[in-house]
């Protein structure tokens, strides 16, 4: 009895053993995703942690991430967090994950989420007066124009709208001379909606010459747009631009069709290119153009899409840049030689190493082309101008 | 003039929608004298359902679709009652408000796990159809919500007042324990209510969904916001009174829309729900005999 019980003693001993020294030899390094995985934009959670999954994946197929004494350290992803595109709770989510071993963030998904957040982070690096939060956040879809330079620890890989719309306004100028007037339609109540027609396309269209008309509001839940309608109907207008997401712009859509109403051309909000519009309305978006970051164009973006298919999630112009950030912050790791230490004055000797190393980046890798890095710390990418064709999104220009 | 003529027009209809999820909530309060939190969030849930057991049987077109989400609706009302009232003791009368708050968040969540947070193309009634008087018109499918709504009034109507049902229905919201002194089933009666206003459920979410053009959980806050403030406005009970609340509060809606714009067009609806509360506290059609 007490041979066998030494045995079995022995047996356990050997299996601790094993299993110590096997987790002893495995470096981990930890990216944190977060964005929304309840409600209305649930959608865009799914995607983005998907991508980051399969994207993950890839990196630890390709031998994971080197550290600074020469040796291999896996990536790990941590559970996505839910800030359900609440200020608050995106600031907690923040709060709980610089408690962790993580790095770096991924997200968040909201405008209204990322804006206050990038205020709590420390405004200008070795500030010693600023007590605010020294951790590096890579921000992968809240798009609203201008919000890295709050921070010198954000960053985001989000296309400028700034950029697009004006490419967008130039090409229809000289392929469709025959549109002069534009109006807007906007979702006065949300962030990036807001600003979107406000701060890009209404300004974006006016510098290319077209005559802005007006605009027609209407907020985030509403579901009657007969009045708004009616007013597009007044105004005539050769070019609607619509800044609102998939919800209300297939809302608009369908009543526009109601009332007959049929501008020359619809231009649609950047977020509207996503499954969520098909599914809402693909008749009614059929001809709607949109500038976006993303779409399978060739080998890497389809891989790409693939992948993240595989792990339950669609690929768009978010769930994409999300693919996109894990290369990115892959690529900073190594230029930064990181220890990959797990002690807490190691972790944080890391995150500033990997917030240099971000800093320092003037180009990236992305899956339509190279990315320009600028000064404040945002991204320059490639894109191109799809249109709803037949229920999908289909390419319809490469302006670059 | 025209602009703000065809705005009140547009407002009208459109109330037809909140009128039909003012019936269920004030229903339900003049049988029970309880809140269902939980109504709109239901007849949403009831108008997916029927979209996607329509969808199963490769049956989509509007009316599978609406006969489905009315079955549903049923279903869903009872498990409601269930979970939210009969399992939970009615002495507490915050307990039930709070269960059914519960729900709705609930529902709210179930839906967006189901369709992942995205809006659902759903099959309109009258799609397209616009009837046209000058340069005035109107929705087709509104004036087809408007006339289920008056349909539905009147059988309810006829429900509680021609009918065996009705009238121990009225007893137990009257005298709930002379009621079942009487030899009636409180429970019983409860039930068939919550099973009836579910159906009525079931119908309204899939005529809204149908309106609007799709479903999305985006539909069930504002839903419940109206439809409370149409069963306050029309007098808690009152089911002539919720369908008149709807489709003033649909036609001021716009006119505050139209005078002060689209971002201060709610402010206005909840000024109205507090003069109501104020100086006509028994809602529109209440005597005028005070505020007690």
């Amino acid at each position: 009895m007490s041979k066998i019980a030494l045995a079995v003693a022995a047996a356990f001993a050997a299996s601790l053993t094993v299993s110590g020294g096997a987790l002893a030899q495995e470096k981990t390094v930890v990216i944190a995703p977060f964005g929304v995985k309840t409600g209305v934009l649930r959608l865009f959670g799914i995607n983005s942690e998907a991508a980051i999954k399969a994207a993950v994946e890839e990196v630890n197929k390709a031998g994971g991430v080197k550290l600074a004494d020469g040796s291999k350290a896996k990536m790990v992803a941590s559970d996505y967090l839910d800030d359900r595109c609440n200020a608050e709770e995106g600031i907690a989510v923040v709060r709980r994950i610089v408690g962790t071993d993580a790095l770096v963030a991924v997200g968040p998904t909201c405008s209204n989420v990322a804006e206050p957040l990038y205020g709590i982070l420390q405004k200008k690096v070795d500030d010693a007066k600023d007590t605010g939060l020294q951790f590096p956040i890579l921000t992968d879809v809240a798009i609203k124009v201008g919000l890295a330079k709050i921070s010198e620890w954000s960053f985001r890989n989000v296309p400028s709208e700034l950029t697009m719309y004006s490419s967008l306004y130039y090409w229809l100028k000289s392929t469709r001379p025959e549109l002069k007037t534009v109006y807007g339609g906007v979702e006065e109540d949300f962030a990036h909606s807001r600003a979107s027609w406000h701060v890009v396309m209404k300004d974006r269209a006016n510098a290319n010459g077209y005559q802005v008309l007006g605009e027609s509001k209407w907020l985030l839940n509403d579901t009657n747009f007969s009045t708004q309608v009616r007013e597009i109907k007044k105004a005539n207008p050769d070019i609607l631009s619509i800044a609102a997401h998939p919800f209300t712009t297939c809302g608009l859509l369908k009543e526009m069709q109601r009332q007959g109403v049929k501008p020359k051309l619809v231009v649609g909000l950047t977020s509207t290119s996503s499954l969520e519009t098909m599914q809402a309305c693909p008749k009614q978006a059929e001809g709607m153009i949109i500038p976006s970051s993303f779409a399978p164009v060739n080998k890497e973006a389809k891989f790409a899409a693939e992948q993240t298919a595989k792990q339950k999630g669609s690929a768009d112009l978010h769930s994409m840049a999300s693919w996109e950030n894990v290369f990115i912050i892959k690529e900073a790791m190594e230029r930064a030689g990181l220890s990959g230490r797990k002690d807490s004055a190691s972790i944080q000797a890391d995150r500033r190493k990997l917030r240099d190393a971000l800093a320092a980046t003037k180009t990236t890798k992305g899956l339509l082309g190279v990315s320009k890095r600028t000064e404040d710390r945002e991204a320059d990418k490639p894109y191109v101008f799809v249109h709803g064709k037949g229920g999908v999104w289909t390419v319809l220009h490469n302006p670059l | 003039m025209f602009d703000f003529i065809q705005a009140v027009l547009d407002g009208i209809l459109f109330g037809t929608i909140y009128s039909l999820i003012g019936i269920g909530f004030t229903l339900v309060f003049g049988v029970m004298h309880k809140i269902n939190m939980a109504y709109a969030a239901a007849s949403i849930g009831a108008a997916y359902i029927g979209l996607v057991s329509a969808s199963a049987m490769k049956a989509a077109s509007a009316w599978v679709v609406f006969g489905c989400s009315l079955v549903a609706g049923g279903v869903l009302g009872f498990l409601v009652y269930l979970i939210c009232f009969h399992l939970i003791p009615l002495r507490n009368e915050n307990a039930t408000l709070m269960s059914t708050v519960g729900m709705l968040l609930l529902a709210d969540e179930l839906i967006s796990h189901a369709t992942t947070g995205a809006p659902q193309n759903y099959p309109a009634t009258l799609e397209d159809v616009m009837f046209r008087f000058g340069e005035m018109s109107m929705r087709g499918d509104l004036v087809v919500v408007f006339g289920v709504s008056v349909v539905c009034t009147a059988a309810l109507l006829l429900l509680l007042y021609r009918t065996r049902l009705g009238l121990a229905t009225r007893a137990v919201a009257q005298q709930p324990i002379a009621a079942q002194l009487c030899g009636m089933r409180v429970a019983q009666v409860n039930t068939l209510t919550f099973v009836i206003t579910g159906v009525l459920g079931g119908i309204a979410g899939a005529l809204i969904c149908s309106a609007v053009g799709s479903l999305s959980i985006l539909l069930t806050g504002p839903l419940t916001v109206k439809g409370l403030i149409v069963t306050v406005i029309g007098g808690l009970g009152s089911v002539p009174g919720a369908i008149v609340a709807g489709l003033l509060v649909g036609g001021l809606e716009n006119v505050f829309q139209h005078f002060r714009g689209v971002t201060e067009r709610d402010m206005y609806v909840m000024l109205l729900l507090f003069a109501f509360l104020i100086f006509r506290p028994g809602g529109i059609f209440a005597k005028g005999q005070g505020r007690d």
